[in-house]
C-alpha cells in the first residue's frame, strides 16, 4: 500500500490522464513499428525454396513411430515400402517389387538398391526386418501383424521375406502406411511408447525431419544429402501447425503458408469464398473416395427391418444437406454407398428425396400414427424414438436429420458427445442412429471397399462393424481370398450390390475435397491416401516461373 | 494450526476427487490412442491396460495413485509419449508467463482504474471508462481473442498469428504473447475494475473517510491509504482463485492462438481420456490454488486487523 501511495503522490492530481497515457503508449507503442509486409516470420530464408504447409492436425508428441498425425508427416522422411499412386493403385516405394506366393501365404519384398538414410548409411533389408519385426512386437495399433506375420527373414541384402500364418491377400495395402525406421537408430530404443525425438530423426526419403518444434508449432524437414532419387526442385518443407482452422486459413490467404493439408480433410468448406478471391491461389477439386453416412443399429428394431430403412433413406432431403452442410462441394449418393473415385465402382441407383414415398412405406409396414399424436409406433406400439449419436463435428447434420425425420413422423433425440464417449456408445451399440464418416485408408482396409467399417467381426475407432450377416461375411472373406482383378472386381461390384440392396447405412453426401495451393508453386501431384503430402508431390512440385 | 489440518485435508479430498473424475468418464485411455483408422488388437489393449494398471480393481489402482502422488511420480502418458511432470515442466512454463503476466497488468490496471473510477465523480471520462470495462467485460475472451487476431495480426500484420515464438528472441516471445496477454489481462481487468469500483463506492460513504479527510489527508491519499487496502479484500480472494481457473480458463485464448500450453493440454488430455496427464494437471492446479489461497489468508491478515485478530 506504501507504494500506491508513492504512486499516487508521484502522480498527483493529473493521475487519471497520466494513467491514461501510459496505457496507450504501452499499446501503441508496439503497434506503430512497423512489422513485415509479407506475414511475420516468413520475411527470411528469401533465397531458400521453402514449401509451407499449413495444417491443423493435432500433433500431440514428437514421436514419428506412434503419433497418429506425426507419422503421417514423417512419412515424407520414413517412407512406407509401399505407396498409394494418383490414381489409387498401390505400388512400391521403398520396395522395387512384390512377389506373393500363390497361396499368399509368402510375401518378397526386394527394396530399391540406391536408398541412403540421412547419416550416409545404406537402406537394407535388415531395415525393413527390424522395422516390421518391431512394430508386430511393439506398436499398440498392429494387432494384424501379431495375427498375421509369422516369421521375416532376408534372403539378400536387398530381399526380405515374409511367412504368414494365414493367407492374406491385402499385405501390400497394409504395408503403405507403416514408415521404414533405420535399425541402428530404433533398436536402441526399447519402449517407443515412452520415447519423443525433437530434433533431427534419421530418414531415408528425398527429406528428413530436421526439426519437431511443438511450441514453435512446426516440423522442419531438410534435404536428404544422400538422396540419389529424381532431385527435388525446393529446399525444404515446413509444416505448421494450427490449433484452429480459421486462424489457419487467415495464415493461409496472408501468404504464411503456400498450402492447406489436413489427412483425410477438405479446406473448410465455409472460408473457401475468401481464398477464392485471392488471385494468389489455385485449387485441387477432388471426388474424396471417403463419405459421410447415416449409421444405424442393426441388431435394433426397426433399424432390422429394410423396409423402415427404406423410409429412412426416402426421407432424407439430401441435396438441402449438400448445400447446407458441405455448401455444395458434395454430390448424392448412390444407395451402394461408395463414391466413383474408388476402383470397380459400380453405378447403383441414386438415393431419392420424396418424402411422400417414405410416409407411404412407413404405413405399409406398419409404422403408422395410430393414435395422432404426430409421432408413428413402433410394431410394439410405442412411439417411435431414436436416439441419434453424433460427434459436435456432425451437429448441423444431426439438426437436418431430425427434421427430416420429424417431418415423417419419426422422432429423434440428439445425443451430442466428444470422440471418446462416441467410440465407447457406438461400441457397445448404445444409439439407433448415428453419423460417421469414412477416411480413405478406412475405405481400403480390412477386405476393401468400406467393408472395414460394417463387419462385426472386427473393431476400431471409427468403424461401426454392425452387419452380422453370414452372406456379407462370404463377400468379405471373397475379396480376401483373391489378388486376381477379374475376381476382385467381381466381388466389389457383390458387396455395392448388397449396400445398394440391404442399406446398411444411408450414405448422406460423397464429398469433395478442395485443397488450395499458392500458385508460386507448381506441378501438385494428389492421391486418394495422403492428397498432397505423398513423396510423388513433393519431388514434382517447383517454383512456378515469374 | 487448525488452519493448516484443513488445508491438508483439503488437498486430500481434491487429490482423490482427480482420481475418480476423469474415470467417472465414458471411454479409458486405450480407446482411442491411434486414431481413427486405426485397429488395436484385444491382446494389445489388453497388454496396455495391464501397463497402466488399468486392469487392477479401482481401489488398488487408488492406493498406487496416492503412492504416486507422495513419491511425486506422476506416470507417463499414453498419448504424449513421456513423463507427465515433463510435459507439465514444458508448458506450464509457458502458461505461467502468458497467465502471470495476465493476472498482474489485470490486476493491477483493474483494480488502480476500478478504485479511480469509484473513488472520482461520475463524469463523461468515467463513464467513458466504465462502458469500455463493461463492454470488455461481457465479451468472451475467444472472440475478442479473433478480434485482435484479425485486426492487430492479419489486416495489419504487426503480431504474429499463432505459437509462443518463431526465432526465440526475447523481442520475437514479447511479439508473441503481446495479444493474448492483451486479451487475458483486458479481461481480467475488467472484472476487476468492476469489483473494485464497486467496492470504492461502498466505502466511500464510510465513517473512517471523514474522519481522514478531518485529519487533512489529501483525496488521493485517503484512496490510496485508506480506501484501497478495504476495498481490495474481495479481489484479493479472486486473484487466488484465478491462479487455478485462469490456467484452463487461458484454453480458448491459446487455441485462437495456436499456444501448446496447459490449456491446451487439459483438452487434449480430456479428449483423449489420458488420465494420468489429467492427474498430474490437476494435482498441480490444486497445489497452486491452495498455495494461493494460503497466501491470500496471509495477506488478508496483513491488510486487514480484524482478521489478524480473530487469529
Amino acid at each position: 500500500m506504501q507504494f500506491l501511495n508513492q504512486v499516487s503522490q508521484i502522480l498527483g492530481k493529473k493521475s487519471f490522464k497520466k494513467i491514461y497515457i501510459l496505457i496507450g503508449l504501452l499499446i501503441l507503442i508496439p503497434i506503430l513499428k512497423p512489422g513485415p509486409r509479407v506475414g511475420y516470420g516468413i520475411a527470411k530464408n528469401q533465397n531458400k525454396r521453402i514449401l509451407r504447409i499449413g495444417t491443423s492436425d493435432r500433433v500431440r508428441s514428437a514421436n514419428i513411430f506412434l503419433d497418429s498425425y506425426m507419422s503421417v508427416f514423417a512419412q515424407l522422411s520414413n517412407p512406407p515400402l509401399m505407396k498409394m499412386t494418383p490414381d489409387g493403385r498401390i505400388v512400391g516405394q521403398i520396395a522395387k517389387d512384390i512377389h506373393s506366393s500363390s497361396d499368399y501365404m509368402r510375401w518378397e519384398f526386394h527394396i530399391q538398391g540406391d536408398l541412403y538414410w540421412s547419416d550416409g548409411g545404406s537402406v537394407t533389408a535388415e531395415d525393413v526386418k527390424f522395422t516390421i519385426e518391431y512394430i508386430r512386437d511393439r506398436s499398440p495399433v498392429a494387432g494384424w501383424m501379431k495375427d498375421t506375420i509369422d516369421t521375416v527373414s532376408i534372403s539378400d541384402e536387398k530381399t526380405v521375406i515374409l511367412q504368414l500364418k494365414r493367407p492374406y491377400t491385402r499385405l501390400d495395402v497394409e504395408m503403405a502406411t507403416h514408415g521404414l525406421l533405420p535399425k541402428h537408430i530404433w533398436q536402441s530404443i526399447d519402449t517407443p511408447m515412452q520415447y519423443i525425438n525433437p530434433g533431427e530423426n534419421v530418414g531415408c526419403g528425398p527429406f528428413f525431419i530436421q526439426k519437431i518444434d511443438l511450441n514453435r508449432g512446426v516440423i522442419l524437414f531438410a534435404q536428404n544429402p544422400f538422396w540419389k532419387g529424381p532431385n527435388p526442385k525446393i529446399d525444404a518443407i515446413e509444416v505448421h501447425i494450427y490449433q484452429n482452422i480459421d486462424v489457419l486459413s487467415l495464415a493461409l490467404d496472408k501468404g504464411e503458408v503456400d498450402v492447406f493439408y489436413n489427412y483425410a480433410s477438405s479446406y473448410p468448406y465455409q472460408n473457401l469464398k475468401k481464398i477464392r478471391a485471392n488471385s494468389r491461389f489455385d485449387f485441387i477439386e477432388k471426388l474424396s473416395t471417403g463419405l459421410i453416412f447415416l449409421g444405424l443399429n442393426l441388431g435394433k428394431a426397426p433399424m432390422s427391418d429394410l423396409r423402415f430403412r427404406e423410409a429412412l433413406s426416402f426421407a432424407i432431403n439430401y441435396r438441402e444437406i449438400i448445400k447446407l452442410d458441405s455448401l455444395g462441394y458434395g454430390k448424392i449418393p448412390n444407395r451402394g454407398l461408395l463414391p466413383p473415385s474408388i476402383e470397380h465402382y459400380k453405378d447403383t441407383t441414386p438415393l431419392e428425396y420424396n418424402p411422400e414415398k417414405a410416409k407411404q412405406i412407413l404405413d405399409d409396414s406398419g409404422y403408422g400414427d395410430h393414435n395422432s399424436d404426430g409421432i408413428r409406433e413402433a410394431h410394439d406400439g410405442k412411439n417411435l424414438t431414436l436416439t441419434l449419436l453424433v460427434r459436435p463435428v456432425h451437429a448441423r447434420l444431426a439438426e437436418l436429420i431430425q427434421d427430416y425425420l420429424r417431418s415423417v413422423g419419426i422422432k429423434t433425440t440428439t445425443k451430442s458427445v466428444d470422440t471418446s464417449t462416441w467410440i465407447n456408445l457406438k461400441d457397445r451399440y448404445r444409439y439407433d442412429l448415428t453419423i460417421a464418416r469414412t477416411t480413405p485408408w478406412g475405405m481400403i482396409v480390412h477386405a476393401g471397399w468400406a467393408t472395414g467399417y460394417f463387419d462385426s467381426r472386427r473393431t476400431g475407432e471409427g468403424v461401426l462393424h454392425n452387419i452380422d450377416d453370414p452372406k456379407f461375411f462370404k463377400l468379405c472373406d471373397d475379396l480376401l481370398s483373391t489378388r486376381n482383378k477379374e475376381k476382385l472386381r467381381y466381388s466389389a461390384f457383390q458387396v455395392q450390390d448388397y449396400y445398394n440392396s440391404q442399406l446398411p447405412a444411408i450414405p448422406l453426401y460423397w464429398n469433395v475435397f478442395v485443397t488450395p495451393f499458392h500458385t508460386k508453386f507448381q506441378g501438385w501431384l494428389t492421391n486418394p491416401l495422403y492428397g498432397i503430402f505423398n513423396i510423388d508431390n513433393f519431388l514434382n512440385i517447383e517454383p512456378t516461373p515469374n | 494450526m487448525k488452519k493448516i489440518a484443513r488445508y491438508l485435508l483439503a488437498l486430500y479430498i481434491i487429490i482423490s476427487i482427480n482420481f475418480f473424475i476423469p474415470r467417472l468418464m465414458p471411454g479409458d485411455p486405450i480407446t482411442n490412442l491411434m486414431g481413427e483408422d486405426y485397429i488395436a488388437s484385444q491382446d494389445s489393449i489388453d497388454a496396455l491396460k495391464a501397463e497402466l494398471g488399468l486392469d487392477k480393481p479401482l481401489l488398488v489402482q487408488y492406493v498406487t495413485y496416492w503412492g504416486d502422488v507422495i513419491r511425486l511420480d506422476l506416470g507417463h502418458s499414453l498419448h504424449f509419449h513421456t513423463e507427465v511432470l515433463q510435459i507439465i515442466a514444458s508448458k506450464l512454463f509457458w502458461t505461467t508467463v502468458l497467465v502471470g503476466l495476465s493476472i498482474l497488468f489485470g490486476t493491477l490496471f483493474g483494480a488502480i482504474l476500478g478504485a479511480l473510477s469509484g473513488w472520482g465523480k461520475n463524469d463523461p471520462k468515467n463513464k467513458i471508462l466504465t462502458t469500455f470495462f463493461l463492454w470488455i467485460y461481457c465479451i468472451p475472451p475467444f472472440f475478442l481473442s479473433l478480434i485482435v487476431l484479425y485486426v492487430f495480426a492479419f489486416k495489419i500484420g504487426i503480431f504474429p498469428l499463432r505459437g509462443f515464438y518463431e526465432t526465440g528472441t526475447f523481442t520475437d516471445i514479447a511479439k508473441h504473447f503481446f495479444l493474448p496477454v492483451l486479451v487475458l489481462s483486458l479481461s481480467l481487468a475488467s472484472r476487476n475494475y468492476m469489483i473494485m469500483r464497486g467496492s470504492v463506492i461502498q466505502e466511500k460513504g464510510k465513517l473512517y473517510i471523514l474522519y481522514a479527510r478531518a485529519k487533512g489527508l489529501l483525496n488521493r491519499g485517503i484512496l490510496f491509504r485508506h480506501v484501497f487496502k478495504n476495498a481490495s479484500l474481495p479481489l484479493i480472494t479472486l486473484v487466488a482463485l484465478d491462479i487455478g481457473f485462469i490456467i484452463s480458463g487461458a484454453l480458448f485464448v491459446e487455441i485462437v492462438f495456436s499456444m501448446n500450453g496447459m490449456g491446451t493440454l487439459i483438452f487434449d488430455a480430456l479428449l483423449a481420456r489420458d488420465y494420468p496427464v489429467l492427474q498430474g494437471i490437476f494435482l498441480i492446479i490444486t497445489i497452486m490454488v491452495v498455495l494461493a489461497n494460503f497466501l491470500a489468508d496471509i495477506v488478508y491478515g496483513i491488510i486487514d486487523p480484524r482478521v489478524r485478530e480473530q487469529r
